[in-house]
């Protein structure tokens, strides 16, 4: 394969650097341009905020020199695109080529690579730039077959394993917590104290899940009116949140406050108002906003930061656990796609041409070598054979010299020498196209 | 009385001669009573590996397999009420076999209807072990009381042994509210917490179950209570039987009026559950085992 990569993600620099080569949709199209003119015979980018990846179809024969100087030359294009060369050294960027640098894009479809273990975003964000680069043209059958599968190896893993399962923030992990308790949170009605950044991502987060309300209340009731401006709701006086309770179901507390802002009494008060109903309190406050005790009263769930982390752990520890699986996808999809391209290699398409004629001219042989006298069957073996290899003789030529055509060009010339006479038997059936587009 | 035990047992000599089909049903029941253990270890052990394992195969395989084991039951029990010639409730091993047919078909209904699959090991571990139980100790009783030959106690017996396993169901849910409460409360993030549903749902199918218990054994009462005084000469409103399913069935109406009422929710009313089916099943044993009335048959 003479697929080749170099990139620059959040392992090998930081962000004030890898920020630094981020490509915005509009930037991609001209430079996917220039690198395809100067470099490569196929060539597309994904970028996204923790990675820069620039993937390309060398054509070495029509290119001087090795490969490795090439992809150097095509990096020092990529960093120059972005006027970047102060900032952007060589050490940042990484480089890896054939299998190799497919199975790396196979990892990062799959959410193995990403700076959040599974993380669901970078599967629409391969896509996107694909297309981009689709619309300018500068990717052909490889690549093409190569993102497709990338994007099938994504839509396995969600589907397959456990990476990207379960909330890994902790903002996400009381929306988690919330679902174990609650079965239908479009019922239920939340309240969030203070305005601490946690709390408020919070909020967001179940706002999203199409809670049935959100009152919000604070010291200093301006920036209440400003988060309900953002998330929408209602204020509530912070000096009477106490009355707010009863109605509520899932309490966010994000105070900065010396002391614990609500007791046990104060909560075993609301309790009896609301018939006991089950109430999640979550305390995001540090140092903490609602006394411990508070656990103790009955159908009462109080968690705090520590909880929280404890169930992003869990979650972070059984995407790690995916891994493993993850890997077989990408072997498995890595081997599929190294067959296909072997299949488009002159020499085994000569030999699958000449098996396949072969087999026709014996079967016929076979099926009417009784017509013929004993001491005429072997001429008649040997005169098909003859015809066979004279009809076969410019074909295999043409082929094999190729008659300075381009990689790329031959592929498409096998690819079609294949469907003409059904060559395609290491091929999957043509629905990868579907898969991609249903993501 | 007599005379149609007389009537009936040569129904079935007369059957017997005609086909010989008695004979291939007895040996159907003989072969269905010994695999319906097996059948209901092995769709309990792939509610198991579904739980606790995630395993794919379980989860695949889990359902279709309750249901086949659920038809083979059904099988089972019509081949003895066909052979017998009477209702499988004439002693307590076919008691046993019927509460977990009844046990493992309510759990499919509330599979089916609310979708939740993952509490299947629970409830039908009850199932297989009556089940077993059934299959090691029953043997055929030749002298069955006429009167269970009815068909209107076959009803009754049946809405009162539904009512049951609703409530043994509903202790279950009950259990693995209690379960999944005491997790959440403290920390513990792990199998429970990951699979099982959300206790605002545990504690509505506990609810549903109970309520739905509820109406059987009304039904039940009301059946018996109209049909016993006829079926019976030594009839009586104090009988054990009678009375102790009466406290059940009064204990188990406070309780859910106590819950529209009074409003008690949460962990409170799912030990309630718990409570109730322990007590129900202190009185059936207490009202069988120790004292004796016109309601005893075994």
């Amino acid at each position: 394969m003479n697929l080749a990569l170099i990139g620059i993600n959040h392992r090998t620099a930081l962000l004030d650097v890898r920020e630094k080569l981020w490509f915005s949709d509009a930037e991609l199209p001209p430079t996917l341009t220039q690198l395809k003119n100067q470099f490569f015979t196929e060539c597309f980018i994904v970028s996204t905020c923790n990675r820069t990846e620039l993937y390309g179809i060398m054509d070495v024969q029509k290119l001087q020199g090795n490969s490795e100087s090439i992809v150097k030359k095509a990096g020092q294009a990529l960093v120059e695109a972005k006027s970047a060369s102060g900032t952007v050294l060589p050490q940042h960027l990484y480089r890896s080529f054939g299998c190799k640098a497919a199975a790396h894009l196979f990892k990062v479809a799959s959410g193995a690579d990403s700076m959040v273990i599974g993380d669901i975003q970078i599967l629409n964000q391969i896509k996107t730039h694909f297309n981009l680069a689709t619309a300018e043209g500068t990717v052909g059958t490889f690549l093409n077959r190569l993102v497709q599968t990338a994007l099938r190896v994504g839509k396995r893993s969600r589907a397959e394993t456990t990476i990207s399962e379960g909330a890994v923030s902790v903002s996400y992990a009381a929306v988690e917590l919330a679902s174990k308790i609650f079965s239908n949170l479009s019922e239920k009605r939340v309240l969030l104290i203070g305005a601490g950044e946690t709390g408020e991502l919070a909020a967001k987060n179940l706002v999203g899940r199409g809670v049935a309300s959100l009152s919000i209340a604070n010291r200093t009731r301006s920036k209440a009116e400003e988060l309900v401006q953002e998330l929408g709701g209602a204020v509530v006086e912070y000096d009477h949140v106490e009355d707010a309770l009863p109605g509520v179901d899932v309490l966010i507390t994000s105070v900065s406050s010396p002391q614990y802002i609500l007791a046990q009494d104060q909560l075993r008060r609301v309790m009896k108002a609301r018939s006991n109903a089950p109430l999640l309190v979550i305390d995001i406050g540090v140092p903490r906003n609602v006394h411990p005790d508070v656990n103790k009263l009955e159908n009462v769930f109080l968690h705090d930061v520590d909880s929280l982390s404890r169930i992003v752990d869990q979650n972070l520890a059984r995407r790690k656990a995916a891994l493993a699986p993850v890997n077989a996808i990408v072997l498995e999809e890595l081997i599929g796609m190294r067959q296909w391209f072997e299949s488009l290699q002159v020499n085994p398409t000569i030999s699958d041409l000449h098996a396949y004629f072969e087999t026709v001219r014996s079967d016929e042989v076979k099926k009417h070598i009784n017509r013929f006298s004993e001491q005429d069957r072997e001429l008649v073996d040997l005169v098909t054979k003859r015809i066979v290899n004279k009809l076969l003789h410019l074909p295999t030529t043409n082929l094999k010299n190729g008659n300075g055509e381009s990689a790329e060009e031959r592929h498409k010339k096998i690819h079609i020498i294949r469907g003409l006479f059904g060559l395609h038997k290491n091929e999957p059936a043509e629905d990868d196209n579907e898969v991609g587009r249903s993501q | 009385m007599q005379q149609r035990r007389v009537q009936s047992s040569q129904r079935r000599d007369v059957a017997h001669l005609i086909n010989d089909r008695g004979s291939r049903v007895r040996t159907i029941i003989l072969i269905l009573n010994y695999t319906l253990p097996v059948l209901y270890f092995a769709t309990v052990w792939s509610y198991a590996k579904a739980f606790f394992r995630n395993s794919a195969i379980a989860k695949w395989v889990k359902t279709p397999l309750l249901t086949f084991t659920i038809v083979c039951h059904f099988l089972y029990l019509t081949a003895r009420t066909i052979l017998f010639d009477h209702p499988p409730i004439t002693n307590i091993c076919e008691i046993l076999s019927v509460l977990a047919f009844t046990t493992a078909l309510s759990y499919l209904a509330i599979e089916y209807i609310t979708k939740v699959e993952s509490t299947g090991y629970f409830v039908l571990i009850i199932s297989f072990f009556f089940q077993l139980l059934s299959t090691l100790l029953i043997h055929e009783i030749s002298n069955v009381n006429p009167v269970l030959r009815n068909n209107l106690l076959g009803f009754h017996v049946t809405s009162a042994l539904l009512g049951y396993s609703a409530f043994a169901i509903s202790a279950v849910y009950g259990f693995l509210y209690i379960m999944l409460y005491h997790h959440i409360k403290s920390n513990r993030f792990g199998v429970i917490y990951d699979n099982l549903p959300n206790l605002e749902k545990l504690e509505r199918m506990a609810t549903v179950s109970v309520l739905t218990g509820f109406i059987l054994l009304t039904v039940a009462i009301i059946v018996g209570i109209v049909w016993l005084p006829r079926a019976f000469e030594h009839f009586s409103y104090f009988d054990p039987k009678l009375v102790g399913t009466v406290i059940i069935w009064l204990m188990y109406g406070i309780g859910l009026v106590a819950k529209q009422s009074i409003g008690w929710q949460g962990r409170k009313i799912m030990v309630l559950a718990i409570v109730g089916f322990a007590v129900t099943m202190l009185s059936l044993t207490v009202v069988n085992v120790f004292l004796s009335g016109f309601h005893n048959f075994y």
